[in-house]
C-alpha cells in the first residue's frame, strides 16, 4: 500500500471549515445589517481593534466568523492591509470633536460642564428576560434637557495646564503624511509617541483591560484620576488635491484623559481609539501614565504592554499551539533521554 | 502627469495577496538580511488572511518571490500533507497561479516549519523558514530591547552560560530545536526550531535561507556558503538526535530523521518526517522509477 | 470567487528585478540579468514613500519622485544612486546604520563596466573560496576607502549596474585588489 495520500489532509481541514461555516447558515446583506444596527458597542469594539472604520466590513466580519471576536478583527485587519492609502486626513483636535458624552471625575464640574451622554453606568443590570416569553422589550423615550449641551468643548487637561497644575505635551509639527505608521513600519523600542498611541488605540480590549487593571491595583507607580473621558464623532477632514477643504463624514471616537500627581504637578496619561469603547480607554490611559520610568519587563513597561496587548499577535500565537509540534518535541524527547541514559548507564540487555 | 499615470486598474486582490508597498518593505530587508547573516531586521509584517503563529512571517516572503513559474513545496513538521502545510500551499498557488509539487527536487521555493528536507537544495532553491521566536536570547534575556542591545554588543556571554549550566546539570546540552548557531562567525541565530538534526544543513549550503517571524517582525538569512556553527565547547561535541539507526516502518527508509510512533505494547515505532522521501522510497520498492536527489546525511551520518 | 491571478507588466519587471538583486547579493561576483537596463527596474521594486533618497544623476529623478520617495542628502539616504562615480570621498557618508540597527545602512547602486578592467577577488558569505570580478569605471582609491568604512555588522550593500547586468557586494563581502 503507498503511502497516505496528501490530499487527505486537504479534504480534512476543507470539511472542518464547511462544519464550522454551516453552523452559522446563509450570510445575507440583511442579516449584516441587523448586527449593525443591533450592537453598535461590539461594532465599535471590532473597528477599533481592527484599526479600519468601517460599520458595515465590521459587521459583515462578525456575521461571518459566527462573533468569534479574534477572528473577526484578523479577518478585518488582513482586509485592511491590501487597501491603498489614498489619503491622510487633517489632524483634529479635543475641542473640534461633536462630543456626545463627557465626564469628568477629577472635578465636580468642568468648564463645558459634565455631559453624561448615553451610557449604562447607572442603569441597574437586570435581564429583560420578559422578551423570551413573547413580549418586546421597547425603550423609553429620551426627554430633550431644556438646554442642550455645548457640541464642542475643551479639554480638562487644557485648563489645569492654564492653571500650572500640568506640563501639556509640546505640539508635535509633523506634517499628517509623516506621521509614523505602525501598519507600515515595525515597532520598535523605546516607541515613537504616534506608534505607542496607534498600538494602544489598536489594542484587544481585554488585554489592555488585564495590563491596566494590575497596574490600577497597585503593579505601577501612580493611580489614575479620570482627567475626562469622551464618546465623540470627529470630523474626516481632507484637502482636495485642487487646494479647498471638505469633509469626508465623521467616525466615533472614545478618548481618555488620566491623571495622577507627581510632585506638585499632574502627569497625564492618554489614550484614543476608533468606535465607542471606555473601558479599553481608560485601561490604555493607565498604562500610558504609568509608563514612563516602569521598571523594565515591568506590566507598565512600554515593550511589555505593547507587545502584549496585540490581540491579532497573541491570539494568534495562543492558538498556533494546536498545531503539531511532532519535531520540536521528538528534539527534546532525545535530549531527554540521552541525559537520562548518561546519568544511569543502561545495562547489557539478558540475552 | 496625469490621474491614469499615477494610478492602476483596480483589482479585487493584488497579485500574490500583498500589495506592491508591502512587498518593497519586504524586499528592501530581505536585501539587509543577506547582507548581514544572522542578523535579525524589522519589518512592518502586515497581516494576512493567516493567523500569526501561522507562518505568516514565511508566507510574506514567499508571497513577495513568488511569480507564476515558481515551482513551490510546503511542509509542516517534514510533511506535505500536514494541515497546516496543504492550507499555506493552497493559498499561495490560489493567490499566485504558481504550480506546487510535493518532491523536493521539483521545487524552486520551500517554505518550511521546523524542517529541512532531506535531499540536499541546489544553488536555484530557496528555503523559507517559518520562525515563531527569532531571539536566540528570549531564554537568558526576555526583554526584545536589552536582546538587541546584546546583539549589537555581540554579548553572548549569558548565552554560553547557560549551556555550561546545562552541561554541568544533566552531561549534555539540554537544547532539543532551534540550537542556537553563530553564522558567520558574529551573530547568533536561533535556527527556527529546526531539530539538530537540521542545522549542519544550514552550514556552507548551496541554497539560500531565509527565515522569517511574522507575529515578532523579524525576518533574517543565511546565504549560501556562509558559516553555521552551532555553540558548542571544545570537549562537549555537538549531537544530532540519536535517528542515524531507525528505520522506517512504513517505508523502510533508514538512517533519517523519524516522527516516534507510540504503540499499545508500550514501545514505539517511527516513521519517516520527510514524508516525501518515504513516499518516494516506497514507490521505488514498488518498481517505480523515482529519482532521488543527493542527501545531506548518509548512512545516518552528515556527509 | 478569484480566477487565476495574473501578475501586472510592473509586478513581472518588480519581481524579476528583485531576483536578480537577491541572486547578485547571495552570491557576490555572480552577475544577474535585470529585467532592463540601468536603474529603473530596481527603482520600481524597491522604492516607495518609505525611502529616502540621494539620486545623483537627474535623468533617475523623475522615476523616484514617481515612487513617492523623498529626496535627500548622501547621510539620510537609505538608498544612494551615485550613477557613474567621479570620485570616492561619496562613500564618506553614505549612512552605515548603527550597532542596534545594521539595516539601516543604506544601499548604494553604482554604474559600472562588468567583465572589464581591474580585478578584484572577493570573498566571505555567499562565495564558496573566492570569486574573482573584473570592474571598471570606479574611482581611484574605492575598495581601499569601502573597507576603510565598514564596520561591520555596520556598513552599506552595493549593486555594481553595467546595462541591465547586476553584481553585488554585500558589507560582508571581502574585497581583495589583485
Amino acid at each position: 500500500m503507498a503511502y497516505v495520500a496528501t490530499r487527505g489532509g486537504e479534504r480534512a481541514i476543507e470539511q472542518s471549515e464547511r462544519l464550522f461555516r454551516s453552523a452559522m447558515g446563509e450570510i445575507t446583506e440583511d442579516r449584516v445589517a441587523e448586527i449593525k444596527k443591533a450592537m453598535p458597542y461590539l461594532i465599535d469594539r471590532v473597528m477599533g481593534e481592527a484599526s479600519l472604520y468601517d460599520e458595515d466590513l465590521a459587521a459583515l466580519a462578525l456575521a461571518q466568523t459566527g462573533g468569534e471576536l479574534f477572528e473577526a478583527v484578523l479577518v478585518l485587519r488582513a482586509w485592511r492591509t491590501t487597501q491603498p492609502r489614498l489619503h491622510v486626513a487633517e489632524p483634529i483636535g479635543q475641542d473640534e470633536l461633536f462630543t456626545h458624552r463627557r465626564i469628568s471625575a477629577a472635578f465636580k464640574d468642568i468648564p463645558g460642564g459634565q455631559v453624561l451622554g448615553p451610557t449604562l453606568d447607572y442603569s441597574h443590570r437586570v435581564l429583560a428576560t420578559e422578551v423570551l416569553n413573547g413580549s418586546t422589550y421597547a425603550p423609553e423615550k429620551v426627554d430633550a434637557a431644556d438646554k442642550p449641551s455645548p457640541a464642542y468643548q475643551p479639554s480638562v487637561a487644557v485648563w489645569q495646564a492654564e492653571n500650572d497644575l500640568l506640563d501639556l505635551p509640546e505640539r508635535d509639527e509633523t506634517r499628517p503624511e509623516d506621521i509614523p505608521d505602525v501598519t507600515r513600519e515595525p515597532l520598535l523600542f523605546p516607541s515613537k509617541r504616534a506608534h505607542t498611541l496607534q498600538s494602544l488605540a489598536r489594542a484587544e480590549t481585554g488585554g489592555a483591560l488585564a495590563l491596566g487593571y494590575a497596574a490600577m491595583r497597585g503593579y505601577g507607580q501612580a493611580h489614575p484620576t479620570v482627567n475626562e473621558l469622551r464618546l465623540a464623532e470627529a470630523e474626516i477632514t481632507v484637502t482636495h488635491p485642487k487646494g479647498t477643504q471638505f469633509s469626508a463624514g465623521r467616525v466615533k471616537v472614545s478618548q481618555a484623559e488620566v491623571v495622577s500627581k507627581k510632585g506638585e504637578k499632574l502627569e497625564l496619561g492618554f489614550a484614543a481609539t476608533m468606535g465607542w469603547n471606555e473601558v479599553k480607554c481608560i485601561s490604555a490611559a493607565t498604562l500610558d501614565l504609568n509608563s514612563k520610568g516602569a521598571e523594565k519587563g515591568s506590566a507598565t513597561e512600554e515593550e511589555f504592554y505593547l507587545y502584549h496587548t496585540e490581540g491579532v499577535e497573541s491570539s494568534g500565537f495562543c492558538i498556533h499551539f494546536k498545531l503539531p509540534h511532532y519535531v520540536t518535541f521528538q528534539s527534546s524527547l532525545d535530549a531527554m533521554r540521552n541525559a537520562k541514559a548518561k546519568k544511569s548507564p543502561k545495562p547489557e540487555p539478558a540475552e | 502627469m496625469s490621474l491614469s499615470t499615477l494610478t492602476k486598474d483596480w483589482e479585487p486582490m493584488s497579485y500574490g495577496f500583498l500589495d506592491a508597498s508591502a512587498k518593497r518593505e519586504i524586499r528592501r530587508k530581505m536585501l539587509k538580511a543577506v547582507a548581514v547573516p544572522g542578523c535579525q531586521m524589522p519589518y512592518a509584517s502586515r497581516e494576512v488572511p493567516m493567523a500569526r503563529g501561522w507562518g505568516t512571517g514565511g508566507l510574506q516572503v514567499s508571497l513577495t518571490l513568488i511569480n507564476p513559474k515558481t515551482t513551490v513545496k510546503v511542509i509542516d513538521q517534514g510533511a506535505d500533507d500536514s494541515v497546516n502545510a496543504a492550507s499555506i500551499r493552497r493559498f499561495l498557488s490560489r493567490v499566485s497561479g504558481a504550480p506546487t509539487t510535493l518532491d523536493t527536487l521539483d521545487a524552486d521555493l520551500i517554505q518550511s516549519r521546523h524542517r529541512i528536507p532531506e535531499e540536499k537544495l541546489r544553488e536555484d532553491q530557496v528555503l523559507v523558514l517559518q520562525v515563531p521566536n527569532p531571539e536566540p536570547l528570549r531564554p537568558v534575556q526576555p526583554n526584545m530591547s536589552i536582546a538587541r542591545q546584546m546583539h549589537a554588543d555581540a554579548d553572548y556571554g549569558r548565552m554560553w552560560l547557560q549551556l555550561y549550566e546545562q552541561i554541568v546539570r544533566s552531561g549534555r546540552v539540554m537544547q532539543g530545536a532551534s540550537y542556537p548557531s553563530m553564522v558567520n562567525g558574529r551573530h547568533v541565530m536561533t535556527p527556527s526550531p529546526i531539530p539538530r538534526w537540521d542545522v549542519p544543513k544550514l552550514h556552507m549550503a548551496k541554497h539560500l535561507t531565509i527565515l522569517s517571524a511574522g507575529r515578532e517582525k523579524r525576518i533574517h538569512a543565511v546565504p549560501p556558503y556562509t558559516r553555521v556553527e552551532p555553540l558548542v565547547f571544545d570537549d562537549v561535541p555537538y549531537k544530532v538526535e540519536e535517528h542515524g539507526d531507525l528505520t522506517c516502518f512504513r517505508s523502510g527508509a533508514k538512517g533519517f530523521f523519524m516522527n516516534e510512533i507510540p504503540q499499545d505494547d508500550g514501545s514505539s515505532t517511527y516513521e519517516i518526517s520527510d514524508s516525501e522521501y518515504g513516499v518516494k522510497t516506497i514507490k521505488q520498492a514498488e518498481g517505480t522509477e523515482t529519482a532521488f536527489g543527493e542527501s545531506w546525511y548518509q548512512d545516518g551520518e552528515m556527509s | 470567487m478569484l480566477s487565476a491571478p495574473i501578475p501586472s507588466v510592473e509586478e513581472t519587471r518588480a519581481n524579476q528585478a528583485f531576483d536578480a538583486l537577491l541572486g547578485s547579493l547571495s552570491r557576490p561576483g555572480q552577475i544577474r540579468k535585470l529585467p532592463g537596463a540601468g536603474e529603473a527596474s530596481i527603482i520600481e521594486a524597491l522604492l516607495d514613500r518609505e525611502c529616502r533618497v540621494f539620486c545623483a544623476d537627474p535623468t533617475l529623478m523623475p522615476q523616484v519622485l514617481e515612487s513617492g520617495a523623498m529626496v535627500a542628502d548622501i547621510p539620510e539616504a537609505d538608498h544612494v544612486f551615485l550613477g557613474t562615480m567621479q570620485n570616492a570621498e561619496s562613500l564618506l557618508s553614505v549612512s552605515q546604520g548603527s550597532d542596534l540597527y545594521p539595516d539601516d545602512g543604506a544601499t548604494v547602486i553604482v554604474r559600472t563596466v562588468l567583465g572589464a578592467g581591474p580585478k578584484v577577488r572577493l570573498s566571505g558569505p555567499g562565495i564558496q573560496t573566492h570569486q574573482d570580478i573584473s570592474i571598471s569605471g570606479l574611482p581611484n582609491g574605492f575598495w581601499q576607502l569601502r573597507q576603510d568604512l565598514i564596520r561591520y555588522p555596520m556598513g552599506f550593500d552595493l549593486f555594481f549596474v553595467d546595462g541591465d547586468q547586476v553584481l553585488g557586494v554585500p558589507r560582508s563581502t571581502k574585497v581583495e585588489e589583485l
